[in-house]
């Protein structure tokens, strides 16, 4: 591999896309993202939902708590694959020479997760300090609605207690120069069709 | 989008400043950010993808390395910028 020259940001991207977070049934050991947690000097905390999933929590306090936080939610879970159809095996994170890595989750959404760490690396290492506080949150099946993630956690306690004020979470890739930004999105509205025999 | 909104402002700042074209749109699906607004939190959806075709649930799904790190650069910035927000009224 070219692991010895390569960005040390770009290979815990890789790392973390090696780990086989796919539904119908993802590994949510969270050993690595504690780990990174740990490694950059953030709290890291688990709430445990009714579901039986756990929601990952990290923290970094700001100068003045009682102000509203600034929350980077991701989630960790990704799509199924038809791996025959993959050029490169959807979990070894193959890069190609265009500088191409290639894997499951790489849009959606492990590049976010680890953007978010790896700057808040960078903005700790250069002793920034923030009046707000900011919480990373990690979440479980989103890919399969959040019904047993992010829908119940918004209930807890645990949720309000992080004082939300903005939160950032997962958009889209542009195919342009532009960025897409989203302030709103299309709701599910699922419709039952009953059809009876005589 | 009230441009005067200061999460907003503080969004969009740092995104001028690098010289971001951004283009404010409604999510063509459903993502967590909905419980999050259903319980009367804003929230942005946003991931520093541009020249990147959209290949979310796709075969061969990837990013590139320059763009990927080009993004840990945006939200140096961006989360910079919001967590700098000072307390504004409508938060309090």
């Amino acid at each position: 591999t070219m692991s010895s020259s390569e960005n040390p940001s770009t290979s815990l991207f890789r790392e973390y896309l090696r780990i086989r977070t796919v539904h119908p049934d993802p590994d949510y050991g969270n050993q690595f993202l504690v780990r990174v947690a740990k490694d950059i000097g953030l709290e890291s905390r688990k709430v445990k939902l009714s579901s039986g999933r756990d929601i990952l929590v990290m923290t970094w306090q700001g100068t003045d708590p009682k102000l509203k936080s600034v929350i980077l939610n991701s989630h960790i879970d990704v799509v199924p694959v038809y791996e025959d159809l993959w050029t490169h095996p959807p979990f070894a994170a193959h890069k190609d020479e265009a500088g191409n890595i290639y894997a499951r989750g790489t849009q959606d959404m492990k590049c976010v997760t680890i953007q978010y760490l790896e700057a808040l690396r960078q903005l700790k290492s250069d002793g920034s300090h923030f009046p707000r506080t900011i919480h990373l949150t990690l979440v479980p099946d989103e890919e399969t609605g959040g019904h047993t993630g992010m829908e119940l956690f918004v209930d807890y306690p645990e949720f309000k207690d992080l004082n939300p004020g903005i939160t950032l979470d997962e958009g889209l890739a542009s195919p342009t120069e532009e960025f897409s930004v989203f302030y709103g999105e299309k709701c599910p509205w699922w419709i039952t069709v009953h059809c009876r025999g005589d | 989008i009230d441009e005067s909104y200061p999460w907003w402002k503080a969004f969009s700042k740092p995104c001028n400043e690098l010289g971001l074209k951004l283009k404010p749109e409604i999510f063509p699906a459903g993502t967590d950010s909905r419980y999050i607004r259903q319980a009367g939190y804003p929230a942005l959806g946003f991931s520093p993808m541009n020249h990147t075709p959209i290949l979310l649930h796709d075969h061969n799904e990837y990013l590139n390395e320059d763009v990927f790190l080009r993004g840990i650069h945006i939200y140096n910035k961006i989360i910079s910028s919001l967590a700098s927000v000072p307390a504004f009224d409508e938060e309090l």
